[in-house]
C-alpha cells in the first residue's frame, strides 16, 4: 500500500496544478533552482558538526561515554547494547544508521535488541543536526531551552521504545 | 551549541593524541569528504522536492493545507503571518509523511522568516526546532529498508511501536516547551 502513497501524491500535485492553469514546467525549474543555494549555505555548518562526530567516534570517547552511563541507562530500561546508538543518534543520522547496521549483524535483526534499535532510529530525528541545519540561515546564537527539551523528549521516547518492544 | 562542539572537539583531540596522533588529520578530512558527498546527495534530493513544492505553492495547495492545520499551529507557534504559517504547515506535513528531505528546506525558509535579527531564538523558532528534531514520522521507510536488506523475517514489525514512540516524543517535547513558556510568563508577571 505505502509504496503507492508518494507517487500518487506527486501525480495529484502535478495534475491539480495543471487544472489550476499553472505552468508546471516553469514552476518546477524555479523551485529546483534554489537547491544549490540551500546546499552551499548548509555545507560549512554540516562539515563542522560531522568532524566533531567523526572525532568523538574514532577517539573512542563515544563508546567510553556509552560504558560510563550504561548503568544509568539500564536503570531506566535501555539495554546497554544500545547505549552508543542512543548517544550518537542526536548528532548524526548517517552515523546512527551505520551503528544500526552493526547492531543488526551482531545481535540479529529480529532479536529484541535489533527491533528496539529500529524503533529508536525510526521514531526521532537527529537533534543537533536538525538544529544546525534549520538555523544555518539565521543570526540566532541564543537558543535557551530548545535543545535540552528536544533531547529530553528524545530520551523519554527512547525509554518508551524499549518498553514497547518488550510488550509488542 | 558552540560550547558543546568546542569541548567535544578538544577532548577528542586529546584522546587521539594519546592513542594515535597520526589518524587525526586523515579522519578530519574523511569527515569533510563524507559531508561533501552528503551535500551532493542532499542537493539532488532538494532539487526534486523544492521543484515539487514550488508547483504546490503556485497551484495554491499550500494555502489549503495551512488552512486545515492552522488551528493547531496557532496553539503551538502563536500568531504568525500567512507565508510563515504556510511554510510551517508544509514542513509538518512533510515530516509526518517521512519526507525529511523535503521538510528541511521548508524549515530553513520558515526559520529565516521568523528570525528577528536579535540573535535570540523566539518562542516559535524553538517550537519549530523541537518539532522538527523529534520528527513525527508515520512511515519509517529508511529503517524498514535496512531491515529488509539485513534479512529480517518481518521487516515492518516495528511500524506500530515506531509510530507510537514518534508521536509520544513530539507531543512530550511540545508539552514540556509549553510548560516552560507558561512558567516564564508567570515569573515575568510577578516582576
Amino acid at each position: 500500500m505505502s509504496i503507492y502513497l508518494l507517487p500518487v501524491l506527486i501525480l495529484l500535485v502535478f495534475v491539480y496544478a495543471k487544472i489550476k492553469k499553472v505552468n508546471v514546467y516553469n514552476s518546477f525549474t524555479n523551485g529546483a533552482k534554489q537547491s544549490l543555494g540551500v546546499v552551499v549555505n548548509i555545507f560549512p555548518f554540516l562539515v563542522t558538526i560531522m568532524i566533531m562526530v567523526q572525532l568523538i567516534r574514532i577517539s573512542g570517547l563515544a563508546s567510553l561515554l556509552a560504558k560510563a552511563i550504561s548503568p544509568a541507562f539500564n536503570l531506566i530500561g535501555i539495554p546497554q547494547e544500545l547505549c552508543e546508538l542512543v548517544i550518537l543518534k542526536p548528532f548524526s543520522g548517517n552515523g546512527s544508521l551505520a551503528i544500526l547496521n552493526d547492531i543488526y549483524s551482531t545481535y540479529g535483526v529480529d532479536s529484541y535488541i535489533g527491533r528496539c534499535a529500529s524503533v529508536i532510529v525510526g521514531s526521532c530525528d537527529t537533534v543537533f543536526y536538525v538544529t544546525t541545519l534549520y538555523l544555518s540561515n539565521t543570526k540566532v546564537k541564543k537558543l535557551f531551552y530548545a535543545v535540552p527539551v528536544a533531547l529530553l523528549a528524545t530520551l523519554l521516547g527512547t525509554i518508551l521504545s524499549c518498553l514497547l518492544c518488550r510488550i509488542m | 551549541m558552540s560550547k558543546i562542539w568546542f569541548w567535544c572537539i578538544v577532548f577528542s583531540i586529546c584522546v587521539i593524541l594519546y592513542i594515535n596522533p597520526e589518524i587525526l588529520l586523515p579522519s578530519m578530512l574523511e569527515a569533510s569528504e563524507n559531508t561533501l558527498k552528503l551535500c551532493l546527495s542532499l542537493c539532488a534530493i532538494y532539487s526534486v522536492w523544492l521543484g515539487i513544492l514550488q508547483v504546490m505553492e503556485d497551484s495554491g495547495i499550500n494555502k489549503k493545507l495551512s488552512k486545515i492545520l492552522s488551528p493547531v499551529t496557532k496553539k503551538i507557534f502563536g500568531n504568525l503571518d500567512d507565508a510563515t504559517n504556510e511554510l510551517i504547515c508544509m514542513n509538518i506535513s512533510c515530516n509526518i509523511l517521512g519526507m525529511g528531505g523535503a521538510a528541511t528546506p521548508l524549515g530553513m525558509r520558515a526559520m529565516q522568516r521568523l528570525d528577528d535579527g536579535s540573535g535570540k531564538a523566539n518562542r516559535a523558532m524553538m517550537m519549530l526546532i523541537i518539532f522538527a528534531s523529534t520528527s513525527m514520522q508515520i512511515l519509517p521507510t529508511t529503517v524498514i529498508g535496512l531491515r529488509i536488506t539485513a534479512g529480517s523475517t518481518s521487516p515492518s514489525d516495528i511500524m506500530l511501536p515506531t509510530i507510537i514512540a514518534a508521536v509520544f516524543t513530539t507531543v512530550i517535547g511540545i508539552v514540556i516547551a509549553m510548560l516552560i513558556e507558561k512558567i516564564k510568563e508567570r515569573t515575568s508577571n510577578k516582576k
